[in-house]
């Protein structure tokens, strides 16, 4: 597996695309695909949405990294960092920004690499 | 040793400066001290310290509340010292009635000081509360001017600085354990 993370609108598709040959077609929007989606798809963009719709639809995301890594363990992850600001004043949107964080954690321990994309440009974080 | 680590929520950055302070204190033969700054406020404050009191549970720790004036804290005796949080430190005392208010930067600061010179070893905790982009009131904007201040100043002090992201570490400063030779 491997994690790209960063900022939004900071150019991670891009680089994914470029740096491990992805084509439109192996995308999936974990926005809005399918629940299992994400364990057949070449790469999950927003993976952040992806855990949002988790939460507010009451499935655990505490075993989910682990079970992506098992299942789907050659998959490009992109997850936007959504946990650098002030503490958001609505307990559901604190509780997603900490799982949010939480996963992401989860996920990197999982991946072999982990690249961290700011202004398009992306720096190795994890190399196994 | 003093160390300043950052990161944002989730970011594994708690579970790393517990590690790093477990390991100061293991290889010193040092008494562990968790300097806690948040105050326990409804339901979901004491679940994040109870969260936070599970990952530290079996590590050794002696818990030490400090909520405000860290400057006059008074340790059991010299040893590790993690303080968690400096976001928390610098909200008590610039909203609470009797915290340090307009003060609050020299407050931290200096209290900083003052602890890491009590103890052997100090890892401060503390928050990247800067990158969402997100429009706030003045009172909020002067918080996070503040913390940005707390986090430079103490981060030109500090012998470590590391970011962590996603539980992987980033060290912006890295700590000198070998004399710096001069160049001739």
């Amino acid at each position: 597996m491997i994690l790209i993370v960063g900022g939004a609108f900071q150019g991670k598709k891009a680089y994914a695309k470029e740096k491990f040959s992805l084509r439109e077609k192996d995308f999936t929007d974990g926005g809005s695909c399918g629940w299992e989606e994400i364990f057949s798809a070449g790469a999950v963009l927003h993976f952040h949405a992806y855990i949002r719709r988790c939460l507010e639809e009451g499935r655990g995301v505490s075993e989910l990294a682990k079970e992506l890594a098992g299942r789907n363990p050659d998959v490009v992850v992109i997850a936007d960092e959504l946990g650098c600001g002030v503490v958001p004043a609505d307990a559901f949107d604190r509780e997603y920004r900490e799982q949010a964080g939480r996963v992401c954690c989860a996920l990197a321990k999982e991946a072999r690499e982990v690249h961290r994309v700011i202004c398009g440009i992306g720096m190795v974080i994890k190399h196994d | 040793m003093f160390a300043l680590i950052v990161g944002g929520s989730g970011s594994g950055k708690s579970e790393y400066a517990e590690n790093l302070a477990v390991s100061w204190g293991a290889k010193e033969h040092l008494p562990l001290y968790y300097v806690a700054t948040m105050e326990p406020w409804g339901e979901e404050g004491r679940r994040r310290i109870l969260r936070h009191q599970k990952l530290r549970e079996g590590k050794g720790f002696e818990t030490i509340e400090c909520y405000r004036n860290l400057e006059e804290l008074k340790l059991p005796s010299r040893g590790v010292v993690l303080l968690e949080c400096l976001s928390n430190l610098a909200a008590n005392e610039m909203f609470a009635e009797d915290g340090a208010g307009e003060g609050t930067l020299p407050a931290v600061v200096q209290g900083v000081r003052a602890l890491r010179d009590r103890c052997c070893h100090l890892a401060a905790v503390t928050n990247d509360i800067f990158c969402d982009g997100a429009a706030y009131d003045e009172t909020t904007e002067q918080y996070r001017r503040c913390l940005g201040e707390i986090n430079a100043e103490l981060s030109k002090e500090a012998d470590q600085v590391t970011e962590v992201v996603c539980g992987i570490l980033l060290h912006q400063k890295e700590a000198v354990n070998e004399p710096v030779v001069e160049q001739l």
